[in-house]
């Protein structure tokens, strides 16, 4: 039953200790193109390559957004099953789900990198390693740490300046938004409750991303003396009143259930986000994944809890 | 295996004698309806347990109590707290007092509700749910719990038909042909979980089992085939208590061991079907409960039956009681509660016995 629940994507960021800190440790990148590569990754690990990778399978959706971003579609040789987004990526080649990639078919694609994350540590990682090939492991947990994860993934793959600049549009847009809600003081923020889903009801508490674009939007997590993804129950919903409500939705039908619950539950209705409408539903893939579009996801929030000031 | 409960109790357990046993069932009733009053009482947001009864007793007829509480508290203790106590209580009960059926009848201890296909049947009617391309909303009521409790019945109603040899179903056939269906079924249900894809998350914490949502309207649905089926067992305890002698001497005894055992199987069949729609597979109250009332109480169906019923909707209601509120306001997965206070507890009561037990 663990492994399985394991597997659920927007559950993911539990278990690693971050060590994104030390990926901003870089050795000297003085030579030219293409010379010997060598970084630490989200891990902690050394990776070093020989030549700038030409063949890129990637483990996770969120790995696969930022190469993309990158403009590195071309060398993407094999995605998950999950991976959706952009579009095109959805025409590569799979080389299974999430938790359980095909090392078969990664070997059979001759890859030379592979951009894995920290569900992978334990037994894909390894694997791979034993096999010869080159992983780079991306763990970002928070909105920093997914900066960094595309700077890192830019430099592997040769593409720094490409990097750099998303970076740096992404910082622009986020500071849109934290340069209206940094100073806002603590009565100005609304009471907000995230709802991850609904049988059971569970909610981001601190140390998910959603907390963190909860607090950049200028709201309060009803849910922050929590930690991680965690079971919350309704009546403590009920009592934290929250003015807010953004329940995650996925594609699909039947995936707008937590935001029908949300919507619907005759037990909330007393609730001000209730009572004023304010019942939001987010695409879980903004949200939830650690890639280039957790702006967007943060500028969503934003309009969500302070309409009066973004829109 | 086959003891004879009749021979066998005066030594075997704490509590034998027909006035203590009935005493015992009086003081249990007592004590559910206390615990009942604490669990709605206790929650994750606290409400005085003054404001608590307040707002219970102002409920009853002719009592009339002005409100002094906020609409909150109401919706908290009424609509939130007593249909998930009272839906403990009911689902505890129904498992204690199928998991005493079926070890009566199967005259085997490692029979638990779920032996013959219940559990996994139940599960692939719900996945099945999770998969349609149908939203509950629209309907206006789940389909999930609905297909459970068909998977259920279905998966029961194959391993019934396929163990029956000629005119009989010997018991050893109907295990074996519940352990293989079982496997067969937890093996799909494994496979349509893993290639789910997005909805994996939903189907894998409706197998967990959960109280969390709990209303009125499911407490409604549940209860009438909790009642039905727990009086019809109830009734028939007498019979249980000869179905322990060789079934051949019960038949000689005039008992119809046949039409007895469809009987039995169906009506607890029907209330774990019931039970399980609603909030999963709880697993260990089953088991546990009828043991730990034999061992107090002894193996006279005629009380074991009633006692699980109290013993088991206690011990499921305390289980969900610590389960919302140890960590809260997170809670826990009910069976994760139930497994590590009830363990403990049925091996403290092994161990004082130090004899062979069942």
């Amino acid at each position: 039953m663990k492994s399985k629940l394991h597997r659920i994507y927007t559950v993911f960021l539990v278990s690693t200790i971050a060590l994104f800190l030390s990926a901003s440790c870089v050795s000297p990148p003085e030579s030219a193109l293409p010379s010997p590569i060598e970084v630490i990754d989200q891990l902690g690990r050394t990776v070093a390559l020989d030549k700038t990778p030409q063949r890129i399978v990637s483990l996770a959706p969120s790995n696969t957004e930022i190469l993309f971003a990158l403009g590195l579609s071309d060398r993407v040789v094999a995605v998950t099953d999950y991976c959706n987004y952009p579009p095109e990526a959805e025409a590569k080649q799979t080389i299974g789900g999430f938790s359980t990639p095909s090392i078969e078919e990664i070997v059979s694609l001759s890859t030379d990198l592979v951009l894995a994350t920290s569900r992978h540590e334990a037994k894909i990682i390894p694997q791979l390693e034993d096999r010869g090939l080159n992983v780079l492991a991306l763990n970002p947990e928070t909105i920093d740490g997914v900066l960094e994860a595309i700077i890192l993934t830019g430099m592997v793959a040769g593409v720094e300046e490409r990097a750099a600049e998303l970076v740096a549009g992404m910082r622009q847009r986020i500071e849109s938004v934290t340069d209206k809600t940094d100073g806002l003081p603590l009565e100005q923020r609304p009471a907000t409750c995230y709802v991850v889903w609904h049988d059971p009801l569970m909610t981001a508490g601190s140390g998910t991303l959603q907390d963190e674009l909860i607090e950049k939007a200028g709201g309060l997590n009803i849910a922050r003396e929590l930690t991680d993804y965690a079971d919350i129950s309704l009546e403590a919903v009920i009592a934290a009143n929250p003015e807010v409500i953004i329940a995650g939705a996925g594609h699909g039908s039947g995936a707008d259930q937590t935001f029908q619950f949300a919507k619907t539950e005759p037990r909330l209705r007393d609730t001000e986000a209730r009572r004023h409408d304010r019942i939001y539903a987010v695409d879980v893939d903004l949200t939830s994944r650690p890639g280039p579009r957790i702006v967007e996801g943060l500028e969503e929030f934003a309009q969500f809890i302070h309409p009066e000031l973004f829109n | 295996m086959s003891f004879n409960p009749v021979a066998n109790e005066p030594i075997g357990a704490y509590f034998s004698g027909r006035r203590t046993r009935l005493f015992s069932i009086l003081g249990l009733s007592v004590a559910l309806v206390a615990i009942v009053l604490l669990a709605t009482s206790v929650g994750s947001v606290h409400i005085p347990i003054l404001t608590t009864f307040s707002v219970l007793v102002a409920k009853l007829p002719l009592v009339d109590i002005a409100q002094t509480w906020q609409g909150t508290v109401e919706t908290i203790v009424l609509e939130i707290r007593l249909p998930r106590v009272i839906l403990a209580g009911l689902v505890g009960a129904a498992l204690a007092t199928a998991g005493a059926t079926y070890q009566g009848l199967f005259r085997n201890p490692l029979a638990d509700p779920y032996l013959i296909g219940v559990a996994q049947g139940a599960s692939l009617g719900a996945v099945i749910g999770f998969l349609l391309p149908i939203t509950w909303h629209n309907l206006g009521f789940s389909i999930i719990p609905l297909l459970a409790f068909i998977g259920a019945l279905v998966a029961t109603a194959v391993v019934y038909g396929l163990a029956r040899v000629g005119k009989t179903v010997p018991v050893t056939t109907l295990i074996l042909a519940g352990v293989a269906l079982g496997a067969l079924l937890g093996s799909i249900v494994s496979y349509l979980i893993i290639s789910s894809g997005e909805k994996m998350h939903g189907i894998v914490f409706w197998l967990m089992g959960s109280f969390s949502l709990s209303q009125w309207s499911e407490v409604g649905i549940v209860l009438p085939y909790v009642a039905t089926g727990t009086v019809v067992i109830i009734i028939l305890a007498r019979m249980l208590n000869v179905m322990q002698l060789d079934e051949e001497q019960a038949q000689q005894l005039g008992v119809n061991v046949e039409r007895l055992k469809l009987i039995l199987l169906a009506a607890a069949t029907l209330i774990t079907a019931a039970s399980v729609s609603f909030v999963g597979t709880i697993g260990f109250v089953g088991i546990i409960t009828p043991h730990a009332v034999r061992l107090i109480w002894g193996a006279d169906h005629r009380f074991l039956l009633p006692l699980s019923v109290l013993a088991g909707a206690i011990f499921m209601i305390l289980a969900d009681l610590v389960a919302r509120t140890v960590l809260a306001p997170t809670e826990i997965p009910i069976g994760v509660i139930t497994a590590i206070c009830g363990a403990p507890f049925f091996l403290y009561l092994l161990r004082r016995r130090k004899k062979a037990i069942f």
